[in-house]
């Protein structure tokens, strides 16, 4: 059921604010409710604006796998990058929840689902800071020797480059 | 929670509303009941939403966990360790973007009782939808074909090139089964070999040497790992860091898993378990939720896709904008970090 539904059932009746009691059974602005989802209904729309947002998308991705790409000047600094494609990325969430899911038009409810989500959200990843990200500050030294580190990448690349089993290889 | 708001508008209370047009006494009989939702949207709307806040905490949660787990991690692999393609990445991305307008196209055509349209447009969208799903299917055989699993008994990735790896390589080179093919390869002529597997079979000779030699030094077991499986030292198009255009091994053609599939000896890389274990995590939970999406639409196939279907299109587009959503995080996070 969308609001169109809503606005057009009649067995339901028109939609009110708890304890209002509708005069009749017709729904117009006095009906207390935000006009917005009656936008959603004929405000908006239109696929021209969701070509915009796609080719805004398109684009946005674009950019992200421009870091990537030998054009990125701050190739020495991946920080820099990491910051803009997250960046990018939000941007790209937020064109899609406000359009594709036409959060844009909604009513207030909105806030009230996606806000508290979102708090949570941003807790439970900090949360795991202390025990899971700062997991390797302090270990025995028993662990440490076992663990792998940048150094083991080191190791390998100069074996590759050692080229030690080269020679009978070549003929 | 939205039925509960039931007035009556004449000053009559029968209770709580639950006797429908039920006439107590010798009243007009004439009870008008109004049902009021205490949100202005539709109920299957609203648990689509409640659904959806609960989803975003779920993913919130596995994503989180990654990027603590990743920035908390002394090294992790860089994507083309891993054999991850940005390419391939970036093309399942634009995928699920291109399936969300056709959802979102699907719904208006509905609405606008263009129903063959809203069937077209839903058709395109399951038609992507297992796109992206083929292309993930193609990207884990890649890596399962280089015995990345994210658990032990087929996972093949040892941490660092230390004498467990090497007692681990010195095993499986000690199986039967592989005592057996590799008498055979050793017999078999050079000439019914290519050039490469012959070269690849004079450094395996020499990583079994390597291997079993009682008087190994660390950095063999550097030089075997790298024989078996090479960390390639650039990605296709050029990564972060790089440390020049086209040197080192450029791919991982060169390491003897790839030339003798059969051999399966354990590879090294670093950092590569814990990145096994989040990448078929979080992929996978998102495959599984790109599944329930496609049979949605194929429920929803089955329907008219007319004004009155438009809920039922706007939810399950609504799920699969999410999805989509957790798609574009788990992108850059994954490939491109």
């Amino acid at each position: 059921m969308s609001d169109h539904d809503i606005h057009s059932a009649h067995a339901h009746g028109p939609i009110t604010r708890a304890g209002d009691i509708p005069e009749h059974d017709k729904h117009d602005e006095h009906d207390g409710h935000d006009h917005n989802s009656h936008d959603h209904d004929h405000g908006h729309g239109g696929i021209g604006k969701y070509l915009l947002v796609f080719l805004a998308l398109c684009g946005l991705t674009t950019m992200s796998f421009l870091t990537y790409s030998s054009v990125w000047p701050w190739r020495d600094q991946p920080h820099v990058g990491w910051a803009f494609m997250m960046a990018v990325s939000c941007t790209k969430a937020m064109l899609v929840v406000l359009f594709f899911m036409h959060v844009f038009w909604e009513a207030n409810w909105k806030y009230v689902l996606t806000i508290p989500a979102a708090m949570m959200a941003i807790f439970l990843a900090l949360m795991l800071v202390p025990d899971v990200g700062m997991r390797t500050r302090m270990v025995s030294q028993e662990r440490a020797l076992r663990m792998a580190r940048t150094s083991d990448v080191l190791l390998m690349e100069q074996a590759a480059e050692a080229k030690v089993l080269a020679e009978p290889a070549a003929h | 929670m939205n039925a509960s708001a039931i007035s009556v508008p004449h000053g009559h209370d029968d209770g709580h509303g639950h006797s429908h047009g039920q006439d107590d006494g010798g009243h007009h009989g004439h009870l008008t009941l109004q049902y009021q939702p205490g949100l202005p949207l539709s109920r299957g709307k609203l648990i689509m939403w409640l659904f959806l806040s609960t989803e975003i905490m779920f993913f919130a949660a596995l994503l989180g966990s990654y990027v603590v787990l990743r920035f908390g991690a002394p090294v992790w692999p860089k994507p083309h360790h891993v054999h991850l393609s940005e390419p391939i990445g970036a093309f399942n991305t634009f995928v699920l973007i291109c399936s969300s307008v056709t959802i979102v196209l699907a719904l208006e055509s509905a609405r606008a009782n263009k129903t063959g349209l809203a069937k077209m447009w839903m058709l395109l969208t399951l038609l992507l939808g297992t796109l992206f799903l083929g292309v993930k299917a193609y990207e884990y055989q890649a890596k399962f074909s280089h015995g990345i699993y994210p658990q032990a008994p087929r996972s093949r990735i040892y941490e660092k090139p230390d004498l467990y790896y090497g007692s681990a390589v010195r095993e499986r080179l000690g199986e039967p089964a592989i005592i057996d093919k590799l008498k055979e390869l050793d017999d078999t002529p050079a000439d019914k070999l290519t050039p490469e597997q012959v070269s690849a079979r004079a450094r395996l000779q020499q990583v079994r040497k390597m291997v079993t030699s009682p008087e190994q030094q660390a950095f063999d077991l550097a030089v075997v790992a790298d024989q078996v499986m090479p960390l390639p030292t650039e990605g296709p198009g050029g990564s972060h860091g790089g440390s020049g255009e086209g040197g080192g091994h450029g791919g991982h053609v060169s390491g003897l898993n790839d030339i003798f599939p059969w051999l399966r000896l354990p590879a090294v890389i670093p950092g590569g378990n814990m990145w096994a274990s989040t990448y078929f995590l979080l992929t996978g939970f998102h495959a599984i939720h790109v599944m329930v999406g496609l049979i949605v639409f194929t429920i929803l196939l089955g329907y008219k896709l007319g004004p009155k279907d438009a809920g039922k299109i706007e939810n399950a587009g609504l799920y699969w904008h999410f999805v989509d959503l957790v798609w574009i995080f788990l992108f850059p996070l994954l490939y491109l970090f």
